[in-house]
C-alpha cells in the first residue's frame, strides 16, 4: 500500500483522537470526581460547535484569530453552562438516586437540541473551508489544522497533568474525589469544586466542539454519535483518568480510521471488540483505579 | 471557644441512631466519648462536624461569647470556624504526598513557620514529607491525620479512635502529642471504643454513649466505678 496514504491516515487518526480526547477527558473527570455520567456531555460538545461557527463563521471571518477567540467563546459559554447546570439542576439531587442524575442529564440532550434548533435551526452548518493550508504528502493533502489539532490535543493533556499534580485547587479536587465528606471536614468548599469540576469538564466538551466544528459541522444531534465512542474511550482507558483518556483515544481513533480504510464493515465493531477484551482482562480499564463505594 | 450540642436525634436509614444526645467540648480539655461498637460515637463527631444534618436538636458553637447555631451547617463552614475532624480510619489521601495532604488541609503551601510547629509534634512526618500517603503505616497515617487537623490551627480538634488499632510505642506518644495540644489550649473530643486504660489519665471528663443515649457524663473514675453504667457500656 501507499506510504503517503498510510501517513495521512495517520494523521487523520491523530486529528480524531485529539477530538475524541478532549471530549472523553471532560466526560472522564466529571465521572470521576463526581461519579456523574454525563449523558449531557456530546450535547455541551453540539453546543461548543455553534459558538464558534456563529464567532468565526458569522461575525468574525475564517482565520486563525477568529478560531481562537472561537474556542474562547466555546469554552466560556459552555463552561458557564456547565456551572449553571451543576448548581441548580444537579445539585439538589446529590444524595439521591443515581436514576435521577442520569435522567437529568438525558433530559438536558433534548432540551439543548430543541434549543439548538431554536437559535441556529435544523440545517447543518459547514465551514466553507479548513483553516489554514495543508502540506502535500505525496498525492496527498495533510491539513495544518490537524496538526495544529493534534498539538492542541496534547497539549490540553499536559495543562491538565500540571493542574492536577502542581496546583492546591488540582490535588484538593483529588482530596475531594478520595472523600468529599474528609475535604468538606477539612475545610476544603467542595461545593465550589463541585461546580468547578463540572464547569471544567463542560469547557473540554465546548473545546472540543470547537475544534471539531471546521471539519465535521454543526448539526443539531451531532453529540449522540460522539458520546457513544467516548463512552468507550473511557471505559478503555479507565473512568476518572486523563492518562486512560489519552490512550483510549489513540486506540479508538487508531482502529476507527484504519478499519474505515481496510474492513468497512468492522469499523465499529472493533472498537467494542478490543473494550471488551480490556474489560475481561481489566474490568477497570487500562488506567482505572477501583473506585471506593461510597457512603 | 465551645462547641456543643443539645438534644441531637438522628436518623440514618431509618433507623433510629442517636437520640437526646447532649455534649460540650471547650478550647483546653480533653473529652472522651465511650462506648463500644456501634454505640453511635463516629454519628456524634459527624453531626457536630456537619456531616450529618440532625432530625432535631442544635449545634452550637460559642466563640468570644458570642453563640452561633450550626445546625447542619456545611462541614467546610464548620471547619472554617475552628473546628477539626480527625477522621476513624484516618481517611488520608492515598496518591497525595505528606506535604500535599497538609496544602490541601492548609488551602495552598503551608507557610515554613507552621509547618515546623506541626512537624515539632511529629517529627518522623518531616521525614517523609515526600510519601504517598497510600504507603504510610498506621502510625505514619494517624500522626499525619492529626497534623493534617493542625495546620488548619483549630480551637477544637474532634479525634474518633485515634488510638485504634495502632503499635502501644505509637499509642504512647500520641498520648503525648494529646497532652501537649490540650497545653496549648487546644479543646479535644476523642472517642474511645474498647481499651478504657489508654485514656485514663487523658481525659479531663467522659461521656458514656450506648445505643445512641448518653448514659453517663462525669470524671472517668466515677464511671468505672458505677456498675449500672459499666454494664451498659460494656456489658459487663
Ligand atoms: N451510613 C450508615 N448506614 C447505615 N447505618 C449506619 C450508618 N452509619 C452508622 N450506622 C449505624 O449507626 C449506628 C452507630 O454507628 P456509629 O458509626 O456512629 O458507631 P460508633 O460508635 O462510631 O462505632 P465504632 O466503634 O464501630 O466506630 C450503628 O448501629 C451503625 O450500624
Ligand atoms: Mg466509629
Amino acid at each position: 500500500m501507499d506510504i503517503s496514504l498510510i501517513v495521512v491516515q495517520a494523521f487523520n487518526a491523530l486529528f480524531y483522537a485529539s477530538i475524541l480526547f478532549l471530549i472523553s477527558s471532560g466526560l472522564s473527570l466529571i465521572y470521576g470526581i463526581m461519579r456523574i455520567l454525563n449523558l449531557s456531555h456530546g450535547a455541551l460538545y453540539m453546543v461548543g460547535a455553534y459558538v464558534t461557527y456563529t464567532v468565526v463563521i458569522l461575525w468574525l471571518g475564517l482565520d486563525w484569530f477568529s478560531m481562537i477567540l472561537g474556542y474562547l467563546a466555546s469554552i466560556l459559554v459552555v463552561g458557564g453552562l456547565g456551572i449553571l447546570v451543576e448548581r441548580i439542576l444537579l445539585k439538589p439531587l446529590y444524595g439521591k438516586s443515581h436514576d435521577l442524575q442520569l435522567l437529568l442529564t438525558f433530559a438536558l440532550i433534548l432540551i439543548l437540541d430543541d434549543v439548538v434548533k431554536m437559535i441556529w435551526g435544523p440545517e447543518y452548518r459547514a465551514f466553507p473551508k479548513l483553516p489554514g493550508f495543508s502540506i502535500p504528502v505525496g498525492d496527498f493533502q495533510v491539513p495544518i489544522y490537524f496538526i495544529f489539532t493534534v498539538l492542541l490535543g496534547f497539549s490540553v493533556a499536559i495543562v491538565l497533568h500540571l493542574f492536577f499534580t502542581r496546583t492546591t485547587v488540582g490535588k484538593m479536587i483529588r482530596a475531594m474525589t478520595y472523600s468529599p465528606e474528609v475535604a468538606s471536614a477539612l475545610g476544603i468548599n467542595t461545593d465550589r469544586l463541585f461546580a468547578l469540576s463540572f464547569g471544567l469538564g463542560a469547557a473540554l466538551a465546548g473545546l472540543a466542539g470547537g475544534v471539531a466544528v471546521p471539519l465535521y459541522t454543526a448539526s443539531p444531534g451531532m453529540g449522540t454519535e460522539v458520546i457513544v465512542l467516548s463512552f468507550a474511550v473511557i471505559v478503555i482507558g479507565g473512568m476518572g483518568s486523563i492518562k486512560g483518556a489519552l490512550l483510549g483515544s489513540l486506540i479508538v481513533g487508531f482502529s476507527r480510521v484504519f478499519m474505515v480504510m481496510l474492513f468497512p464493515v468492522m469499523e465499529i465493531a472493533l472498537i467494542y471488540i478490543i473494550m471488551a477484551l480490556i474489560l475481561l482482562v481489566k474490568p477497570t480499564g487500562l488506567f482505572g483505579m477501583e473506585m471506593r463505594e461510597r457512603r | 471557644m465551645r462547641l456543643y450540642a443539645r438534644d441531637l436525634e438522628v436518623w440514618i436509614g431509618g433507623v433510629k441512631v442517636l437520640s437526646g444526645v447532649s455534649l460540650d467540648v471547650s478550647e483546653g480539655e480533653v473529652v472522651g466519648l465511650i462506648g463500644r461498637n456501634g454505640a453511635g460515637k463516629t454519628t456524634t463527631l459527624h453531626t457536630l462536624m456537619g456531616l450529618v444534618r440532625p432530625r432535631s436538636g442544635k449545634v452550637y458553637l460559642e466563640r468570644d461569647g458570642v453563640e452561633l447555631e450550626v445546625t447542619g451547617s456545611k462541614p467546610y463552614r464548620i471547619a472554617g470556624m475552628g473546628v477539626s475532624l480527625v477522621p476513624q480510619g484516618r481517611y488520608i489521601f492515598p496518591d497525595l504526598t505528606v506535604m500535599e495532604n497538609l496544602e490541601v488541609a492548609y488551602g495552598g503551601r503551608v507557610p515554613e513557620g507552621l509547618l515546623n510547629e506541626v512537624f515539632q509534634y511529629f517529627p518522623e512526618l518531616g521525614r517523609i514529607r515526600d510519601r504517598l500517603g497510600i504507603h504510610l503505616s498506621g502510625g505514619e497515617q494517624q500522626m499525619l491525620a492529626i497534623a493534617r487537623a493542625l495546620v488548619r490551627r483549630p480551637r477544637i480538634i474532634l479525634m474518633d479512635e485515634p488510638l485504634e488499632g495502632l503499635a502501644p510505642k505509637i499509642v504512647a506518644s500520641l498520648r503525648e502529642v494529646i497532652k501537649r495540644l490540650r497545653g496549648e489550649g487546644i479543646g479535644i473530643l476523642m472517642t474511645e471504643a474498647g481499651n478504657i486504660k489508654r485514656v485514663r489519665d487523658l481525659v479531663d471528663r467522659v461521656y458514656g454513649i450506648d445505643r445512641g443515649e448518653i448514659v453517663f457524663s462525669g470524671g472517668i473514675e466515677d464511671m468505672l466505678r458505677d456498675e449500672a453504667v459499666r454494664r451498659r457500656i460494656w456489658g459487663v
